[in-house]
C-alpha cells in the first residue's frame, strides 16, 4: 500500500476522481483524474473558479471522504481515514457554538487525551499568535467574521499538524478583512513553518500567498497549469511582476458560472 | 405626509412606554369584566373581593389540614419528582434513539405509537392498576413529561451539524467522543426546550390527575370547590395554577440561560 516518492515530497495525489450520483438528476462529475504533489514546507495554492470540486478534493486528501478512483499518499502511506498529521481549516469554520474560544482551539489535543495544562498552554500560544489574546472566554457568536476565522486557524495549528489544509478560509469575509487576514496568514505561516495547502478562487490571494499555484479547470476539476511563484516576500500587490503574473493566470482561468 | 426614519425614531420612545403599559391595561380590563360579571350573577361568578376573602380564609381554616401553600407544594412536589425521573430517563432514551440506528429501529415506531396518547388517557388504566395513591399520580405526570423530553432530545441529536462532526473526525475523535463532545452538547438547547415544555405539560397533567382522586394539591382544591359549590375556592385554585405555572416558565427559562450561555435565541428575547 505504499508508494515510491521523491525526496522532499510529503503528499501525493494520484489520479483521483469523484462523481456524485443522486436520484433523478444527472451524475455530477466533480473531480477528474487529479494528480499533484505537495512538497515539504511549501505554501501550495489550489486555485480554481467557482465552487466545483475543490472542497471535495480536500475532503478526499484529508481522509474524510473516499475517492471513486485513485489514491492519496502521505509520506508513502495511503490515506483511508483522517490523520492527525493533517489539519484542516474549514470553509464554513465549524466552530462549536457551545464552546468558548479557548475550548474550541484546544479541541484537537483534548480529543487525543492530552492533559488540560499542556493543551491550554498550546492553545494560549496560538490564540496569541493569531491575535485573539483577551478573547479566550468569548463565545463564537460574540466574534466578528475575521475573528472567527482566526479561531479556526488557531484550532488547526494547536493540534500540531504537519500539513495544514485551508479551504477558502477567507471566502466569506469582506474585502478589507480579507486583505488583513491574507497578511496575517502570511505572517503566521512564516512564524510557524508548515506545509500548507490553501484553496481559493481569488487570483490575487493565490499570488500573494503561494510558493506554487496549481490552477484547476471549471467543473469537473482537473489540473490545468502549475505555476512556480518566485516573488520575494512580503509580496506587493502592485509590483509590475505581480501584476504580470496575475494577468497571465487570469487569462488562463475558466469563467465560472 | 411622508414618514422618514427620523420621524419614526422620534416616536419610538413613546411607543415603547405605551407598550410596557399595555399589559396592565389588559389586566385591568379583565378585572373590570370580572366585576361586571359578578354583579350579574354573584353565585356563579364571585366578585374579586369575595375571592380574596376566600383566599384569606384558606389560611385561617385550611382545607384538609393544608393551607394554599401546602396544596401548591403538594402539586409541585409531584411534578418535580416526575420531572427529575423523566429528565434522566428521557434524555437517555432520546440520545439512544437519536444516535443509534439500531435503537431507533427497535424503539422508534413503538414510541411514535405511544406518543400521541395524552397523559390523561392513561389515567383510568393507571388507577385500575395502581390505585389512587401517590405513585400513580407521579406516574401519570412522568408520562406527560417524559414524551416531550425524549422527542426534543432525539431531534436535537438528529440535527447535529455534520460539519461539527467532521471537525471532530478531523481530530481523530472516537465514536464515543463524537457523542459526548459534539452531539450531546450541541443538542443541549433543544433538550432544555424539551424540559421547559415538559415542565408546563407536567404542571397541567398533575392538576388533571389530582382532580380525579386526591387529598391534596391544587387539582384537589378546585374539585373540592365544585363538590361543595364553593365557587370562590375554584377561582382561588385556578388563579394559583396560573401564577405558579407562569413562575415555573420563568424559572426554567432562567436556568436554561444559565446553563446554555451560547444560545443566541434566548439572548435576543
Amino acid at each position: 500500500m505504499s508508494m515510491e516518492q521523491k525526496a522532499g515530497t510529503r503528499l501525493i495525489v494520484k489520479d483521483v476522481s469523484k462523481t456524485f450520483y443522486q436520484k433523478k438528476i444527472e451524475p455530477h462529475h466533480v473531480v477528474d483524474k487529479v494528480s499533484l504533489e505537495v512538497k515539504d514546507n511549501e505554501f501550495l495554492v489550489l486555485l480554481g473558479p467557482g465552487h466545483c470540486g475543490k472542497t471535495v478534493l480536500l475532503n478526499i486528501v484529508s481522509g474524510l471522504m473516499p475517492p471513486d478512483e485513485g489514491s492519496v499518499y502521505l509520506d508513502g502511506e495511503k490515506i483511508t481515514k483522517p490523520n492527525p498529521k493533517i489539519g484542516m481549516v474549514f470553509q464554513k469554520l465549524g466552530l462549536m457554538p457551545w464552546k468558548t474560544v479557548i475550548e474550541n482551539v484546544e479541541i484537537g489535543p483534548k480529543l487525543s487525551g492530552i492533559n488540560v495544562k499542556t493543551r491550554r498552554e498550546r492553545a494560549e500560544y496560538f490564540i496569541d499568535l493569531v491575535g485573539l489574546k483577551g478573547f479566550e472566554n468569548s463565545y463564537p457568536h460574540q466574534l466578528s467574521g475575521g475573528m472567527k476565522q482566526r479561531v479556526g486557524i488557531a484550532r488547526a495549528y494547536t493540534n500540531d499538524p504537519e500539513i495544514l489544509i485551508m479551504d477558502e478560509p477567507f471566502g466569506q469575509l469582506d474585502a478589507q478583512t480579507r486583505y488583513n487576514m491574507q497578511n496575517e496568514i502570511s505572517r503566521i505561516s512564516e512564524h510557524e513553518k508548515r506545509t500548507i495547502i490553501f484553496v481559493t478562487n481569488n487570483i490575487e490571494e493565490a499570488l500573494y500567498l503561494g510558493d506554487r499555484i496549481i490552477l484547476f479547470t471549471e467543473c469537473p476539476a482537473r489540473v490545468k497549469e502549475i505555476y512556480d511563484i518566485d516573488l520575494k516576500r512580503p509580496r506587493d500587490m502592485i509590483d509590475p511582476e505581480f501584476l504580470r503574473l496575475r494577468k497571465m493566470i487570469s487569462n488562463n482561468t475558466d469563467l465560472a458560472l | 405626509m411622508k414618514k422618514t426614519a427620523a420621524y419614526d425614531q422620534k416616536r419610538r420612545p413613546i411607543k415603547k412606554i405605551l407598550n410596557s403599559l399595555l399589559p396592565f391595561v389588559s389586566i385591568t380590563c379583565l378585572f373590570l369584566l370580572w366585576f361586571y360579571a359578578s354583579n350579574i350573577n354573584p353565585d356563579l361568578v364571585p366578585s374579586p373581593a369575595s375571592t380574596w376573602e376566600r383566599l384569606i380564609q384558606l389560611f385561617v381554616k385550611p382545607v384538609n389540614k393544608m393551607n394554599l401553600f401546602g396544596h401548591v407544594w403538594a402539586s409541585l412536589q409531584r411534578v418535580f419528582i416526575a420531572l427529575a425521573c423523566a429528565t434522566v430517563l428521557g434524555v437517555t432514551v432520546g440520545v439512544m434513539i437519536g444516535w443509534s440506528k439500531t435503537f431507533k429501529a427497535i424503539f422508534g415506531t413503538l414510541f411514535e405509537l405511544i406518543r400521541p396518547i395524552p397523559p390523561i388517557a392513561w389515567l383510568p388504566i393507571i388507577i385500575m392498576w395502581f390505585g389512587i395513591g401517590e405513585f400513580p399520580k407521579i406516574l401519570i405526570v412522568f408520562i406527560g413529561t417524559f414524551m416531550p423530553i425524549v422527542v426534543n432530545t432525539y431531534t436535537g441529536i438528529r440535527l447535529v451539524m455534520p460539519l461539527h462532526l467532521d471537525v471532530a473526525r478531523m481530530f481523530n475523535a472516537s465514536n464515543r467522543q463524537l457523542l459526548f463532545e459534539v452531539a450531546i452538547p450541541s443538542a443541549l438547547p433543544p433538550i432544555f426546550a424539551g424540559i421547559r415544555n415538559a415542565t408546563s405539560s407536567g404542571w397541567m397533567t398533575v392538576l388533571a390527575a389530582e382532580m380525579i382522586a386526591s387529598k391534596a394539591g391544587l387539582g384537589f382544591l378546585i374539585t373540592r370547590g365544585m363538590d361543595y359549590f364553593d365557587v370562590p375556592l375554584i377561582l382561588v385554585g385556578m388563579l394559583a395554577i396560573g401564577i405558579v405555572g407562569a413562575l415555573l416558565a420563568i424559572i426554567t427559562e432562567f436556568i436554561e440561560r444559565l446553563l446554555c450561555p451560547w444560545n443566541k435565541k434566548l439572548e435576543q428575547d
